[in-house]
């Protein structure tokens, strides 16, 4: 049954969007070593589709991947994914809150692995 | 003080304590140019911290207008991978335009004083409104043939207020006091972050949890709450003891479930992923995480300046 259309759909209203699956999507992107000032400007770009309706939200993450991300195949293919995920209008805040989530949280653990020397035991 | 403040300006100090604007007066009646008040007004739009304004109107002070101006410009002939976001934030907040230009500040600064009320957001940035950096540019050139610039020696000026005064109602120890593990004061994460987030518009501060000077720990859970619920993770330092940080974890959630409150920790060097009580985190006994020696949150990591969508 589709959600209300107040409500976000399943994949966006789960609780651990922004903590399993977003940590999962990370592990990706470390891997294929996406660097920082890509995710941060996707951040930037996503910010655009505020108030933008679900299918246009959902076209114009094809058309960034496509396009702006298509030399970086570990982030076009997650905004590919989460373009076909994206199925009422609540979910679109949501989607660029994530992203936004995602980059800030790869800053911070790129940050604490590099402090992590300083701490007594070499922090790990 | 006769200088006319921005409506964002305005609004930003009436946040702010008291001795805070008194000092805000001085800052501006010390500043060496009307350019100088400029800068330090738009630091204050943007929201960032009296101890922050202060400490980048002493930067300023010790500079000549064309110096300042090339502080705390971007060029756009020199684009130095800046982004879209950083050239039009750096024009709105010559602070971050200074720190974008490997300028720094040493901002000494305690938000837990009594009756200081943190920064709002900053509004999302109307560069329309902005007085346009030409006429910076041209205020520069007026100021070249000023006499009475040139009579200025504004690092010689007497400060007449100190910042420290603003925490007068401290308990006298506190400062005399570092705790167990002399880490007080050393800045592990601030500027890391700042570099990583720059691009985002987050500036960060870091503060102790539990040691005098510090944040309690009930008031540092708060600050992370309002944190994650703009959406920005909140990195910490554990350990057995306040003061002594042995690793850093990341708050990454806060679920609210009646009168009880959960956060999610995530372990970066682990991959540990747990959800903890907030009971359990003001008790200070154990963290859910397979290390059990450190079994508190000695150090936080709280965002500052912040995008108003945040």
């Amino acid at each position: 049954m589709a959600p209300a259309k107040s409500q976000p759909s399943t994949p966006f209203a789960s609780r651990e969007l922004n903590g399993e699956v977003l940590l999962e999507e990370l592990s990706d992107l470390r891997n294929a070593q996406v660097p920082q000032k890509l995710l941060s400007d996707l951040v930037v770009g996503l910010r655009d589709l505020e108030g933008v309706r679900c299918s246009e939200a959902s076209q114009r993450l094809k058309q960034l991947a496509a396009n702006r991300f298509s030399a970086t195949p570990a982030l076009a293919s997650l905004l590919v994914r989460w373009s076909a995920k994206l199925k009422v209008e609540p979910d679109v805040p949501l989607l660029i809150a994530h992203f936004e989530r995602l980059a800030i949280t790869a800053a911070i653990v790129a940050s604490v692995r590099r402090a992590a020397e300083s701490l007594k035991g070499g922090g790990r | 003080m006769g200088f006319p403040l921005s409506d964002e300006a305005t609004e930003q100090l009436s946040q702010w304590p008291p001795r805070a604007r008194k000092l805000f007066d001085e800052l501006l009646d010390d500043a060496g140019s009307d350019l100088q008040r400029e800068f330090i007004q738009r630091a204050v739009a943007a929201a960032h911290s009296p101890a922050e304004v202060h400490a980048f109107a002493d930067e300023l002070r010790a500079l000549s207008d064309e110096e300042a101006y090339e502080a705390c410009t971007l060029h756009d002939e020199e684009p130095k991978d800046y982004t879209v976001s950083q050239l039009l934030q750096a024009e709105a907040d010559p602070l971050f335009a200074f720190e974008l230009m490997g300028g720094t500040i040493e901002p000494n600064e305690d938000d837990s004083s009594p009756g200081f009320v943190p920064p709002r957001p900053a509004p999302t940035l109307e560069l329309e409104a902005q007085t346009p950096l030409d006429a910076l540019a041209t205020a520069v050139s007026k100021k070249k043939s000023s006499d009475s610039f040139e009579a200025e020696s504004p690092g010689a000026r007497p400060k007449k207020l100190d910042w420290n005064d603003l925490q007068h109602s401290k308990p006298a120890q506190a400062k005399k006091d570092p705790g167990p593990a002399s880490t007080a004061g050393q800045r592990f994460l601030e500027n890391l972050l700042a570099e990583a987030t720059r691009g985002l518009s987050i500036s960060w501060k870091e503060q102790d949890v539990d040691v005098p000077g510090g944040l309690s720990m009930a008031d540092a859970l708060s600050s992370a709450a309002g944190a994650l619920a703009r959406g920005i993770p909140v990195p910490c330092a554990v350990g057995p003891n306040p003061g002594d940080h042995r690793r850093f974890i990341v708050l990454m959630q806060l679920n609210t479930s009646g009168k009880s409150r959960a956060w999610q920790l995530y372990d970066p060097f682990s991959s540990e992923l747990l959800w903890a009580n907030e009971g359990d985190l003001l008790a200070k006994a154990e963290l859910p995480f397979a290390n059990k020696m450190n079994r508190r949150l000695t150090r936080i990591v709280l965002p500052q300046s912040l995008r108003s969508s945040f």
